[in-house]
């Protein structure tokens, strides 16, 4: 027999035994990661700040919805994505798990009937909690929060993502190692490694997605981690490397951000403004700390040195010359009362858009969406005001924002690509739409 | 790079973005008809009626002539501004309080005590002028010519012309409301082509000129309305 043509008979009859092997062999779960005493109970409010670490809230609480009662729309490019129910009621949410099915839910994506969670769901991350935070979630989902009746919509997704087996492959290569390992004997660093990688899953966001839409790397010694990734169509800036967003900011700047939204540099924006709505702001000073520490670590080389007196563009706007072209006189006109000729900002109110993560990001969407419809910061317990920036929208043309844009991402110490009024029609429309 | 954009509606928590996106259409109807503005003469009042629009269009002109240096009310659309202010909260006195007790004899130094609200002022102060116009001038005071004109506004702005206590407010609420047609921003219908800040070098909604203070020099930018608009 032709050689060539054994080999490829051997190879398919292995690919048909592992494809029967995804469609019957059963699940397995993963066990604890760590024993815990016999009589260990979960510490008094453990169970909540698990919840508020964890960020169950962001998916599981609809919008106006009853808490964590599911229901929540996801839309992925491979179909729309109904949150689940994770409120303690028997039959609709997941009152009748055991602590194993619980913990298989979050280390193994696996529900207690076998069937496989989709991958919105962060067990990616998730597989990295400790035992204790495990228990202390399944603790406040079982006793602390009231049981609710829902169920969600069917989802409606293509393949393999439709398909038992296929997600079962998916996550045969998507997932990392079970258990959390601290890469450094710091306590801060490693408590910070730990948020970062995992009850926070920051990296569900920040870190791109490969080929199969896995997150490429779930872990801070891999340099893909926290470089940065798309959600909603905005930029998921990164957090290291040579165009961090966070680059140079003190650790001061970091804790700030997450407790209040706002710090000297930036202002929350987009998807992350849940995150510090329902978590970060929640976390305790220590955690901030040690979740600065370790983004801190990751940012070691050195900053971008400050220019020196004033940049060509703010020389431009100071002059308010009437022949200066259309960009910078949109921004006279609209911007520079708040974000001033200088691109600074102020500190905790306006922020910077000389070297804005917002501004310089590889796709404009968050941009153009900024400009178009404003933001606001979300309230948090140390600073209260939902600090408002208005939409442009009604002031300004598809050609205004797209010159407008374009400017800011090549204005001052930016150097990024132009905007075209394409792509600010498309998000009028869309946001129009709904 | 692969996207993964899990795209939650963020707009349920972007506050106002529903109302961004009406304002815009708003907005966009507001530019699409200042382009096609009707003349003055051709405008069609929504509250003033046709004897009154002509009072109001002769009065402005002469409170604010367009013989001089600048725009005069009517190059700035003065009436149209005057007209849907009446039409509008401001006509109706939404916002000030109206409830009695009234007693318009009282001293000017306690401020309006009539029970009339803007629009009512105008609807009986304009006869009621025109009625001493008539007497003292010979005709109706859109008839006149400017000389009289310019006699029977003295006339009125003086307290001469016999209105009742309860239109006292008539000749400061004209002046009053022509000067805000004139510089208001022009959404409100006056203020035509941002004309009269041009005249004035006023720079308009620019909301901030820190590194403008202190300069000995003219600021070269011209004005830009609330609408994003440049003149």
């Amino acid at each position: 027999m032709n050689r060539v043509l054994r080999v490829l008979l051997i190879v398919a009859a292995i690919a048909m035994v592992a494809f029967l092997a995804f469609l019957y062999v059963p699940v397995q779960r993963t066990p604890a990661q760590m024993v815990l005493a016999a009589d260990y109970a979960v510490p008094e409010g453990a169970g909540a700040y698990a919840m508020r670490i964890a960020d169950c809230a962001a998916c599981h609480t609809a919008e106006g919805g009853q808490p964590f009662a599911g229901g929540r729309a996801i839309i992925s490019p491979v179909g729309t994505i109904y949150s689940s129910n994770i409120t303690p009621d028997p039959e609709t949410g997941v009152g009748r798990y055991t602590l194993s099915e619980f913990r298989a839910a979050l280390y193994d994506g696996v529900r207690p009937d076998g069937s496989h969670l989709y991958p919105a769901m962060p067990y990616e991350n998730y597989r990295k909690l400790t035992e204790q935070d495990i228990r202390a979630l399944y603790s406040y989902f079982q006793n602390d929060v009231p049981p609710v009746k829902a169920t969600q919509p069917l989802n409606d997704l293509a393949f393999p993502f439709n398909l038992s087996w296929g997600l079962r492959a998916w996550k045969w290569v998507a997932l990392g190692e079970p258990g959390f390992t601290a890469r450094s004997s710091d306590a801060d660093l490693a408590r910070g490694q730990y948020l970062v990688e995992g009850p926070g899953h920051c990296g569900a966001c920040h870190s791109p997605r490969n080929a199969l839409m896995a997150q490429a790397a779930l872990t801070g010694a891999d340099p893909a981690f926290l470089s940065g990734g798309q959600i909603a169509g905005w930029t998921a800036p990164p957090l290291r490397g040579a165009i961090s967003a966070i680059q140079g900011w003190s650790a001061h700047d970091i804790t700030l951000i997450l407790a209040t939204a706002r710090n000297a540099h930036s202002a929350i924006n987009g998807e992350m403004q849940l995150v510090v709505r329902d978590s970060s702001q929640y976390m305790t000073d220590g955690d901030l700390t040690a979740i600065a520490a370790y983004l801190g670590a990751l940012n070691q080389r050195a900053p971008k040195p400050a220019a020196e007196g004033q940049t060509d563009t703010e020389k431009l706007l100071i002059s308010a010359d009437p022949s200066m072209d259309l960009g910078p006189r949109l921004y006279l006109d609209n911007c520079a009362a708040c974000h001033f000729t200088n691109g600074r900002g102020a500190d905790e109110v306006f922020p910077e858009l000389d070297g804005s993560s917002l501004v310089t990001a590889e796709s404009p969407t968050g941009l153009i969406s900024m400009i178009l419809q404003g933001g606001e910061l979300p309230s948090t317990a140390v600073r209260p005001a939902r600090l408002r920036m208005p939409g442009f929208a009604y002031r300004l043309s598809d050609d205004e924002v797209a010159t407008l844009a374009t400017f800011l991402r090549q204005a001052w110490s930016n150097n990024t690509d132009a905007v075209t009024v394409d792509e600010v029609s498309g998000l009028r429309q869309l946001d129009t739409a709904n | 790079m692969p996207q993964f954009p899990f795209h939650r509606t963020r707009r349920s928590f972007l506050a106002g973005t529903a109302a961004g996106a009406a304002l815009s259409v708003l907005a966009f109807q507001a530019r699409a008809q200042a382009a096609k503005e009707v003349p003055l003469a051709e405008y069609t009042p929504e509250y003033l009626s046709p004897a009154e629009y002509a009072f109001v269009m002769a009065a402005t002109a002469r409170l604010i002539p367009s013989e001089g240096d600048g725009p005069g009310a009517l190059d700035a659309r003065v009436p149209v501004f005057i007209d849907r202010q009446l039409a509008g909260d401001f006509g109706i006195a939404a916002d000030l309080y109206m409830e009695g007790p009234f007693n318009p004899e009282a001293d000017p130094n306690l401020g309006t005590q009539t029970a009339l609200p803007p629009a009512e002022i105008y609807r009986q102060g304009i006869p009621a002028f025109d009625i001493w116009c008539a007497d003292t001038q010979g005709g109706l005071f859109a008839d006149l010519d400017t000389d009289a004109q310019d006699i029977a506004l003295t006339a009125l702005s003086n307290g001469e012309v016999g209105l009742s206590a309860d239109l006292r407010e008539f000749w400061s609420l004209l002046l009053q409301n022509t000067k805000e047609g004139y510089f208001c921003d022009p959404q409100y219908g006056g203020n035509a082509g941002m004309e009269s800040w041009v005249y004035i070098g006023f720079p308009g909604a620019r909301g901030n000129f820190d590194d403008w203070v202190g300069r000995q020099e003219v600021y070269p930018l011209g004005p830009v309305n609330i609408a994003g608009e440049r003149a």
